[in-house]
């Protein structure tokens, strides 16, 4: 049954890039959130009024939001990529539109 | 105008219509969860995602016209019919694929009727291979491809649907539980508002893959039948307006919206919050994405569910509903070959009466079999007002999504 061969050696492949980017990123997104509130657990107003984060935290934030958004949209960049029948390269580091 | 052109209009419709159950069963998989969180008002989220949808399917600049390679042989490598079914006009084809369709749409609107996410793609495929068994024989079915690749029945229907859904809940366990170790010290009410974000971003990205990838189907199987009825012939291109068509019918079902299917499966598997919701959509993305650029067929639905399901079990103390999932399981199981009995049934039927009255006569046992379950689901309706009320016990036994309160 070569079907089955064929599909154990794509699950784990499959297992391995998703935990990456579909585990890993709102793993990202969460470090981002937690940056946020460095500092505002106990710092609480009492009019509510939202405390500021550290300053540090917010630039490590902002990294990590900006390394989803740059995730996500090469993610969107592959789908418009198959829609035309090509495929993404990282050849040059920078993705590039390639015939499949 | 003749019956042969006739006919090719029946189908045209049919595959149109089968689109449109397309849209409106797959909402859920990729708007449940922001709906079920709140995160999207529902009309909002099913517009947002009919938008994307229609976006995807005018993305496919590079339609595969073999879709039907998949599971039968009725086309060469190329896309083009192959010559025995192209006497009388292509009518043996044309059976063969609106009996499929029929098949296929009687199917996703039975599971509809139940509250059943179920793959929109393996009703069509099985619609198919029955249809294809009742014409040509078991010999008709392509069951494993040729061994160079995932092909078949079993390469691409049975296996991912045995694989997609496992792995899908299993990258969502892990991204949950992440976000929950990671964020335990931020107040809840930041946590789930920015979740939100995150939340609305990934659906999207799973709204726009199904806009490429299902749509394409539905063009694909369009274009057959032109091509075997000698109205087209390219098998490089398919006709601008199937293109618009089936990316308007595409986007019109899933802005109608699977109130019952959302329902299931944004409250019925899993008590759903931001972060959850992020991480199965996370997941989706990432295994549908991932699959379709290692070249694997799957089903969204597959990967939708398994995510959700996933998101239920990383997260401590989550109530995850078995039973539903259990049902849920059995309906995929059945899908194949219930469709396959429906598109058998079908052609037999419509080979007996034979020429344009057999595609009549199905056509209309279509229309009846479509009128009679929407009227049905009207005892029980579910509808943006009133998808996110609680799960209650009574209703985890029954097969319909009965409800509590009414508005």
């Amino acid at each position: 049954m070569h079907n089955i061969s064929l599909a154990l050696g794509g699950a784990w492949k499959v297992l391995l890039y998703g935990l990456l980017l579909g585990a890993g990123l709102p793993a990202v997104f969460a470090l981002g959130m937690r940056s946020l509130s460095w500092g505002t657990a106990h710092g609480g107003t009492e009019s509510g009024a939202a405390p500021a984060p550290h300053p540090v935290g917010r630039v490590v934030a902002i990294l990590c939001f900006a390394l989803v958004i740059a995730v996500a949209l090469t993610g969107v960049a592959f789908i418009i990529a198959s829609g035309m029948g090509k495929t993404i390269s990282f050849q040059y580091v920078f993705p590039t539109f390639v015939d499949k | 105008m003749n019956a042969e052109f006739l006919i090719l209009m029946l189908v045209v419709v049919t595959a149109l219509a089968f689109d449109f159950t397309n849209g409106f069963h797959d909402t859920g998989n990729a708007m449940a969860t922001s709906i079920a969180t709140g995160a999207l008002k529902p009309k909002v989220a099913v517009t947002l995602s009919a938008v994307l949808n229609l976006v995807g399917a005018f993305l496919s600049v590079e339609v595969a016209l073999t879709v039907t390679n998949a599971v039968i042989k009725i086309q060469d490598k190329s896309g083009a019919p192959k010559p025995e079914f192209l006497a009388d006009g292509g009518y043996s084809l044309l059976m063969i694929v609106l009996a499929g369709l029929v098949g296929g749409i009687i199917w996703n609107l039975a599971t509809w009727l139940l509250g059943l996410p179920s793959s929109s793609s393996h009703a069509l495929f099985g619609g198919l291979v029955g249809a294809g068994i009742a014409a040509v024989g078991f010999g008709g079915v392509n069951w494993v491809g040729d061994g160079t690749k995932l092909d078949g029945v079993v390469g691409k229907v049975i296996l991912p649907a045995l694989f997609s859904p496992v792995l899908a809940a299993a990258i969502a366990a892990a991204g949950t539980y992440l976000i929950h170790r990671i964020t335990r010290t931020v107040t809840d009410r930041y946590r789930e508002a920015g979740f939100r974000w995150g939340q609305i971003g990934s659906a999207s990205m799973v709204s726009l893959a199904h806009g490429t990838n299902d749509a394409q189907k539905t063009m694909g199987v369009i274009t057959l039948a032109l091509l075997a009825s000698g109205h087209w012939s390219s098998t490089t291109d398919v006709p601008f307006w199937v293109k618009i068509s089936c990316a308007l019918a595409i986007a019109a079902g899933t802005y109608i919206g699977g109130w019952r299917v959302i329902r299931t499966l944004g409250k019925g598997l899993v008590e759903i919050s931001s972060p959850q919701g992020m991480a199965a959509e996370s997941s989706s993305a990432a295994v549908i994405l991932v699959s379709s650029h290692l070249g694997f067929a799957l089903s969204t639905t597959h990967v939708a569910t398994g995510s959700i399901l996933g998101s239920g079990i990383g997260k401590k103390g989550a109530e995850v509903r078995w039973k539903v999932a259990g049902r849920m399981a059995l309906a995929w199981l059945i899908t194949l070959p219930a469709a396959a009995l429906v598109g058998a049934l079908t052609w037999f039927i419509g080979h007996t009466i034979g020429g344009l009255g057999g595609a009549l006569l199905i056509f209309a046992l279509l229309v009846a079999a479509a009128t009679f379950m929407y009227l049905r689901s009207r005892k029980t309706a579910v509808h943006a007002g009133n998808v996110n009320d609680d799960w209650a016990d009574a209703q985890r036994d029954t097969s319909a999504p009965t409800l509590t309160s009414t508005h």
